[in-house]
């Protein structure tokens, strides 16, 4: 039997899948809720920002002026118009990526090498929290979905040497009688494509149930908000795709080393 | 009467054409012929046999089976000469996940015969071979005599027009053995099938005498 081999593929297949469009929606919102502050002597353009970094993305300038009229106010003799004229220039910036803390770093000091620009803060410590944490965890996944396909895989190498020994005899009589390739393999096709179906049904089953059940019951938001990253029709057809294509290659492996009676 | 088998220098060797067993080797079987092929142990005898179904290529002369030379022959129509023929092995090679009547109609199934046609050739080959009892049974329920039976029943579910037996009898007792003679008689002079035999040993049950070959030092030569 391959169902249980081809289920843990699967689900080790739907599961990165899940994986990427979830950390994906994650550092999307780590992006955009993630900036860095820029104090420039000048004024600064948008173009200027960009050709000083390719990863900096959507610079918007900080509005000086309630703070010039805060400043104004405590010092009394000078005008909010002559705070503004002496006080730099504020920007926020955005990155087009979640980058690690060593590429925020850098961009800083690219930012810093212009004589115009006075202080960049990156609020590092917070970035980089959240940025290892984000990172232990896709490691520690992927290693998780590599071990489960490694068992897997040895698991289908193992089930091919049982369908060797056991159809072997069948399969070499009948091509001594003249049987051809498909009509010797075509029990093992049989078998191999019911295995992938209910494989297929088996995973995607559990994965329509988290969507349409856990999800709702879990109190997880991300879960409740997106639940459409959890289970598509496409990741469907990917896995009935995935394994027929594990179950053929295995048949015409085992098919094509049965050769011949040899006494 | 036509050749349905002829052999001219053929010479057959294993280990990439190292090891000869047969060497140069002429000879020829008309059709309807029952043929006995003996020598000793080893002399390469079943290697012949394999060679007369496509097993083994020849690596220098001519074989030609059923008017196709088997060195230059491509996998179809291999297919499809195996499928004219009815080939006995010593150590039966049923299928043993299958019902005996299902083993005995394997070449009907193979050449797509319909079900009804499959079921009716079954009762009359079980019948013949006389194993109606047993057909709804598994071979490894069977005595060897009966399992060769049915082997016999197998190859004769087509009316070939070649049967190829090595050591039909090899492992089975006198009486079994008898009995396999028999069926393997009858099928040359009452179906008009060529049969090869490959045996160490001739059945002393004959009452006609059959033609012989005998394989010595690499050579195939008449016993008159």
């Amino acid at each position: 039997m391959f169902i249980l081999p081809l289920v843990a593929i699967l689900l080790g297949i739907e599961f990165s899948l899940v994986f990427n469009r979830v950390t994906h929606d994650y550092e999307e919102k780590l992006k955009a809720n993630y900036s860095i502050l820029v104090v420039s002597k000048r004024a600064i353009s948008n173009e200027e920002f960009f050709s000083i970094d390719p990863q900096i993305a959507d610079p918007k300038p900080i509005k000086k002026g309630s703070i010039a009229k805060e400043i104004a106010k405590n010092i009394g003799s000078v005008s909010t118009k002559e705070v503004l004229k002496s006080l730099p220039y504020f920007y926020t910036i955005h990155l087009s990526n979640y980058l690690s803390s060593e590429e925020v770093e850098h961009i800083r000091k690219k930012l810093l090498a212009y004589s115009y620009i006075k202080k960049v803060e990156t609020f590092g410590e917070s970035h980089s929290s959240k940025y290892n944490l984000f990172i232990f965890l896709k490691v520690i996944f992927w290693v998780f979905v590599s071990l489960i396909s490694l068992v897997s895989i040895f698991l289908i190498i193992k089930q091919m040497e049982v369908w060797q020994m056991a159809h072997k005899e069948r399969m070499q009589i009948m091509e001594v009688f003249g049987a051809s390739v498909m009509l010797r393999s075509g029990v093992l096709f049989r078998m191999g494509i019911i295995d992938a179906i209910i494989s297929t049904i088996i995973s995607a089953g559990l994965f329509a149930g988290i969507k349409y059940k856990w999800a709702d019951e879990s109190g997880i938001d991300l879960l409740i908000e997106k639940k459409d990253i959890l289970f598509t029709t496409q990741d469907l057809i990917m896995m009935i795709g995935v394994a027929l294509v594990i179950v053929i290659i295995a048949v015409i492996i085992v098919t094509f080393s049965n050769r011949e009676i040899r006494e | 009467m036509s050749n349905v088998i002829s052999a001219s220098n053929l010479t057959l060797a294993y280990d990439n054409g190292k090891k000869e067993v047969i060497k140069n080797a002429n000879f020829q079987v008309k059709k309807g012929e029952f043929v006995f092929i003996t020598g000793p142990s080893g002399s390469g005898k079943s290697t012949l046999l394999k060679s007369l179904y496509g097993a083994i290529k020849p690596t220098d002369g001519s074989l030609i089976v059923g008017g196709l030379d088997l060195n230059h022959i491509s996998k179809r129509k291999l297919q499809e000469l195996r499928s004219h023929m009815g080939i006995i092995f010593q150590d039966y090679k049923l299928i043993n996940e299958w019902t005996v009547a299902k083993n005995v109609v394997l070449p009907l199934i193979i050449a797509g015969y319909s079900t009804d046609i499959q079921q009716t050739q079954a009762q009359k080959l079980l019948r013949h071979v006389k194993l109606t009892e047993q057909a709804n049974r598994y071979p490894l329920e069977l005595s060897g005599g009966e399992q060769q039976r049915v082997g016999v029943a197998r190859a004769l579910s087509k009316n070939p027009f070649l049967i190829l037996a090595d050591e039909p009898t090899g492992n089975l007792d006198e009486y079994s053995s008898s009995v396999i003679w028999d069926l393997m008689e009858n099928a040359c002079v009452q179906l008009g099938a060529t049969v090869v035999v490959v045996t160490h040993r001739i059945p002393h049950i004959f009452n006609t005498p059959h033609r012989r070959l005998i394989i010595e030092n690499r050579g195939i030569y008449e016993v008159h």
